[in-house]
């Protein structure tokens, strides 16, 4: 039998591997498809790893599976960028509108772990009015769920994943000591600093989901700085190597290289199990719950093909919202060049923040957004050249040629949602025969407003620290959200504040898809702490005999 | 171009800490790589290599990345990128129809198919596909700007900085793991890292690069 | 497999303990009780000469860290060096009399700590965010040069302590025990200070890191009340807990070569581990500090006015 995690399973007949030791095995439970399981869960990222440590260890019987293959990254992940493309998404997408997003490694994985295994973990928390923005700030739609509660959960990740932070961060209401210090900043964030001194804005050290010191068997990071390529070190406190091996020491069962093509519904209108594909074939799962977490284009696409003739408009979907309001977030860019070698490929790509324009409402548009520095590799810069500045030939070639002294600064910045943007599905299928997902993505007015602000500002801070030949980078996106958002009305949401389904009481989603708004931050640390929630509920539901 | 990394090769480094087990499998596989086409034709091959010497321009001194061995490579296994515009065909598909138009509009434009074109004639018709002024029937629906920016130019780029080659000339440190970085400020350099030639001293860089490892 | 290690390392620490304790009583048959004050002054020069040999060390790898960018990170390498070599000289050295150049030296390297100081003290400030804790973790560490300036003092001391001829000993018109007792005991906390800011930069990971946060303090504290002249009656424990202070850093050493392998690639990575992993050569600074405040104790005790 072949050993390549992509071609055969590794989590099966009762263990699964080690992720901390090459060609490690570690015991796993075996749940039969013909017995109904408690949970199960489709996804294992940032929302369905999280959740499925979270019931595994409230005592349900838990199969959580995964699309993607099971890594041991100490011995499976090159540093080489073409070779990592194995961690993404690349399964055939369709992207259309007037600003088609870019997916695959851009915002998509497909591994245990899901992005989390690619993220480069920035780990922050939202601002608390976003989570009342129609009420406090006038846009978006507001939460069902209350900032204070949320910043409880905050803290528990933050904990879980022993993430590294300033000893005091610099906005927001008081939050506990990051359980590990912050990293050495390198020279691509000393330059974010001191352009944010000289704009006399704050800035600190992006707190990270990467180990500053040893934590078990996880070493600390190397600052080898592939770390959107995933990390090879187990530094990176992906859901691989945190919310899995805890699930899977609690009871859960993680299947990997396991298809869901459909969400299984009675005539009751209940959810019964799952259909997935595994080794060649379709099999069927039974099970009392199903939680749906495979990220915004995911996690819509399935209910959509899961349409029954009871649910013709796919599951879940009494409101039509399901696959609207997907949100991504702008990642726009602004580069210069350096006298000094920068040489940006050290460590962490964003070590140093700025969250000014989260917390400043001194704006003419709505939402906010944060900068930080950057650290592309080779590759990624090279294409970067090309397809936003449309460089090649010779100035291509020179221009790469300064790679060592490039500096530069990108957002992540707030997206409103918009119901026109969205993932339908199209008319060509998959490998397994599904119908593939269609992206459509519009900017609005307010995000072009926000980019500008962002792109003007940005070139200012580094027109401050001497940079030279400064140009702008305007087309790029990252993250997704919304598409299954959550509320306080069936009619305007598709699940409820404990990401339960409104239609089918008993089909849970449970990941970025559920986010109204998305802020000027990255998600994951939100995503799992909505997902550290949510197991807190179904547990205070189950004791209510409310399941 | 005067070299700004004399000396420095990423490979000196194949046996150190800073690369891994599976790091050097990848990377021999690469370089093993011998310059005949697999998935494409005979004539496709020798125009990928036409158009790549274009995008990615080589000099003469030393061995070539073999850049359409990499793209034949890519489409032998058809590894896309998860996405595609609307319009555009799947990534096998949207290559072959994209060489077939550019040699229409070659035909069409000089009489002559695009390798056999003066080189300022090929950018010329590389410039206008960016800009998607190639419109010919043979693109079949696919817009020429698309194709050059998801496709023909941005499958050339990724083949070409996929090579340590490609990476000594840019000063890159290439692989590292298990050993990463230690010295993070400006113009702080690791022993095992590139040295560029600071105010015109090439030897005292090529000394430094002489001992990276 | 934790316990393990703790099980291994405690009996190397008994090894240890025993083995100090043997060299204290070879030490003091090797000087004869007559000559009370030189002794002291030999087991300064002793105590010097460890502290020597860990800036010696640290300075070395954090100066190739800083890939001695400034000629001057030159320095206390070569200070540390003269300094341990005359401090080899001084412990060997039974005459009564101080020696110029050992004394040059050891003023040199005082000096060096004090400018040394001013150029991390730059170095920190130059960077953005000025004395952040950023900046503390990972600037030039303001607390390493106190160690070669001290290093200086405790030699200079020495020399004082041979120069002078009186029935119980003092150094610059003050009485030497105690003023060597209150300058150890300082030269402890701050050390200290420096163990707590870089085991917080660890996060205390492990639980072992509070040891030195805490013990020599409390060594730190015993000196103090020593130095004030509280009767003798503590000093049993004041010489056992320097005792400990002086394994400690032994101990350290140890426990920060097990901290190496837990790095990435361990020692075989050494070229990183070694710089990013913890300093192996700081925790000694806590033997040298000890073995000074062992020796204030001895003089303290032969002269109950000194
Ligand atoms: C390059 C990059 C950098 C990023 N950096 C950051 C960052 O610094 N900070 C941050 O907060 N966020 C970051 N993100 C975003 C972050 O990774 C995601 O927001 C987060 O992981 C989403 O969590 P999720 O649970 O919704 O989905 P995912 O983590 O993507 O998990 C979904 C999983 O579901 C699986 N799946 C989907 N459909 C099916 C199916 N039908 N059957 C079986 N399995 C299925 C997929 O294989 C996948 O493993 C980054 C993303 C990328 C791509
Ligand atoms: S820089 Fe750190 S987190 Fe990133 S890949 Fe390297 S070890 Fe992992």
């Amino acid at each position: 039998m072949s050993d390549d995690p992509l071609l055969s399973p590794r989590a099966k007949a009762g263990r699964a591997p080690d992720v901390f030791a090459p060609g490690g095995w570690i015991p796993m439970h075996a749940y039969r498809e013909d017995e109904a399981v408690d949970f199960v869960i489709v996804g294992t990222g940032a929302g369905g790893g999280t959740l499925a440590c979270k019931l595994a260890e409230a005592g349900f019987s838990v199969v959580a599976m995964d699309a993607g293959p099971y890594f041991r990254p100490l011995e499976d992940f090159a540093s080489d960028e073409s070779e990592q493309t194995k961690l993404y998404w690349t399964d055939d997408r369709i992207v259309d509108g007037e600003n088609p997003l870019q997916m695959g490694s851009n915002n998509s994985g497909k591994a245990v772990g899901g992005s989390t295994v690619h993220f480069a973990m920035v780990s922050l928390r939202f601002r608390p009015e976003w989570f009342r923005s129609r009420t406090l700030l006038g846009y978006g739609a507001d939460w069902p769920l209350d900032w204070r509660e949320m910043w409880r959960y905050y803290a528990k990740v933050e904990q879980a994943l022993k993430i590294a932070g300033p000893v005091t961060y610099p906005w927001g209401p008081p939050r506990p000591r990051y359980p590990y210090r912050a990293h050495e900043m390198n020279a691509a964030a000393l330059a974010l600093a001191r352009g944010c001194e000289a704009m006399g804005i704050g800035w600190t050290e992006t707190p990270l989901a990467t180990l500053s010191a040893p934590r078990g068997r996880a070493h600390p990071c190397v600052y080898r700085g592939f770390c959107t390529t995933g990390c090879s070190t187990n530094a990176k406190q992906s859901a691989l190597v945190t919310w899995i091996p805890r699930a899977i020491a609690a009871g859960a069962e993680i299947r990997d290289l396991a298809m869901v093509g459909r969400v299984e519904v009675n005539d009751a209108g209940r959810a019964t199990g799952v259909h997935y594909h595994r080794e060649g074939g379709w099999r069927f799962q039974k099970a009392r719950n199903v939680v749906v977490a495979g990220y915004a284009i995911e996690t819509p696409r399935l209910l959509l093909n899961s349409a029954t003739s009871r649910f013709p408009d796919g599951l879940a979907n009494s409101s039509g919202l399901v696959g609207k309001n997907l949100m991504a977030q702008s990642n726009q860019a602004v580069w210069g060049i350096s006298k000094d070698e920068i040489r940006s490929y050290k460590g962490p790509p964003s070590l140093a923040i700025t969250e000014h324009w989260n917390y400043d409402d001194n704006k003419d548009f709505f939402g906010g957004y944060s900068y930080m520095s950057q650290g592309p590799l080779p590759q990624l810069w090279a294409n970067t050249q090309m397809s936003a500045r449309g460089l090649w030939g010779d100035s291509l070639m020179a221009e790469m040629e300064r790679y060592n002294h490039v500096v530069g600064l990108k957002i992540v910045g707030e997206m409103l949602p918009q119901e026109s943007n969205r993932v339908t599905l199209a008319d060509a299928k998959d490998q397994y025969g599904l119908p593939i997902a269609r992206i459509t993505y519009s900017w609005s007015e307010n995000d072009r407003a926000l980019i500008d602000h962002s792109l003007r500002f940005m070139a200012r801070a580094l027109e401050a620290i001497d940079a030279r030949e400064i140009w702008t980078q305007d087309d790029d996106t990252c993250h997704l959200n919304g598409t299954a958002r959550m509320g306080g009305d069936p009619r305007t949401s598709v699940v409820d504040a404990d990401c339960r389904s409104w239609d089918i009481r008993n089909l849970w989603i449970c990941d970025g898809s559920v986010f109204p708004t998305v802020g000027g931050v990255n998600p994951s640390l939100t995503i799992q702490a909505i997902a550290c929630r949510t197991g807190d509920r179904i547990k205070a539901l189950a004791a209510l005999g409310d399941l | 171009m005067p070299d700004r990394f004399p000396g420095y090769d990423v490979l000196s480094k194949r046996w150190t800490p800073s690369w891994n087990q599976k790091t050097r499998e990848v990377i021999n596989r690469r370089l093993a790589l011998t310059n005949e086409p697999r998935y494409l034709t005979a004539e496709e091959f020798a125009l990928v290599t036409v158009i790549a010497a274009r995008i990615v321009p080589q000099p003469g001194h030393r061995p070539p990345v073999p850049v359409a061995a990499l793209i034949d490579h890519q489409l032998d296994r058809d590894q896309g990128d998860g996405y595609r515009h609307a319009g555009m065909p799947p990534l096998q598909e949207a290559w072959r129809q994209g060489l077939r138009a550019l040699n229409a509009e070659a035909q069409a434009a000089h009489e002559a198919p695009f390798d056999q074109l003066r080189t300022a004639d090929q950018d010329a018709l590389l410039t206008q596909m960016q800009e998607g002024k190639l419109k010919d029937a043979a693109w079949g629906g696919m817009s020429s700007a698309t194709f050059f920016k998801q496709r023909l130019a941005h499958d050339i780029v990724h083949a070409y900085y996929a090579h340590p080659t490609a990476w000594n000339e840019i000063g890159w440190g290439g692989p590292a793991s298990p050993r990463g970085y230690v010295r993070m400020d400006a113009n702080e350099r690791d022993p095992w890292e590139a040295a560029e030639v600071k105010d015109g001293d090439v030897e005292a860089a090529r000394r430094k690069n002489r001992h990276v490892g | 497999m934790r316990t393990a290690i703790d099980k291994t390392m405690q009996n190397q620490l008994v090894a240890i303990a025993a083995q100090l304790d043997v060299l204290e009583k070879g030490l003091s048959q090797h000087f004869p009780r007559r000559e009370p004050t030189v002794r002291a002054a030999r087991r300064l020069n002793g105590a010097s000469g460890i502290l020597s040999m860990s800036v010696l060390a640290d300075s070395g790898i954090e100066h190739y860290r800083g890939s001695f960018e400034n000629k001057a990170m030159f320095t206390p390498l070569v200070m540390s060096a003269l300094s341990l070599a005359v401090s080899a000289h001084g412990t060997a050295d039974s005459r009564p009399d101080a020696h110029r150049i050992r004394d040059a030296v050891y003023a040199a390297a005082a000096l060096t700590g004090v400018v040394g100081t001013g150029f991390h003290v730059y170095n920190v400030l130059k960077r953005p965010g000025r004395l952040s804790w950023q900046n503390l973790f990972y600037g030039a560490p303001l607390g390493a040069p106190m160690a070669i300036l001290l290093s200086g003092l405790l030699g200079v001391y020495s020399e004082r302590l041979r120069d002078d001829r009186g029935a119980s000993p003092t150094v610059f018109g003050l009485p030497a025990g105690r003023t060597l007792a209150a300058l150890t005991g300082a030269g402890l906390l701050g050390t200290a200070g420096e163990a707590g800011l870089l085991h917080f930069r660890g996060a205390y990971h492990n639980p072992f890191m509070y040891a030195p946060v805490t013990i020599p303090p409390v060594a730190a504290g015993l000196l103090g009340a020593a130095a004030a002249g509280f009767s003798g009656r503590t000093r049993w424990l004041t010489r056992w807990w320097l005792r400990l202070t002086a394994l400690l850093g032994f101990a350290g050493a140890g426990f920060h070569a097990y901290g190496v392998s837990r790095n990435m690639g361990g020692w075989r990575n050494w070229r990183q581990t070694v710089l990013n992993g913890p300093p192996l050569p700081a925790p000694p600074s806590f033997t040298g500090l000890a073995l000074a405040g062992l020796a204030a104790l001895g003089l303290l005790e032969d002269h109950t006015d000194a």
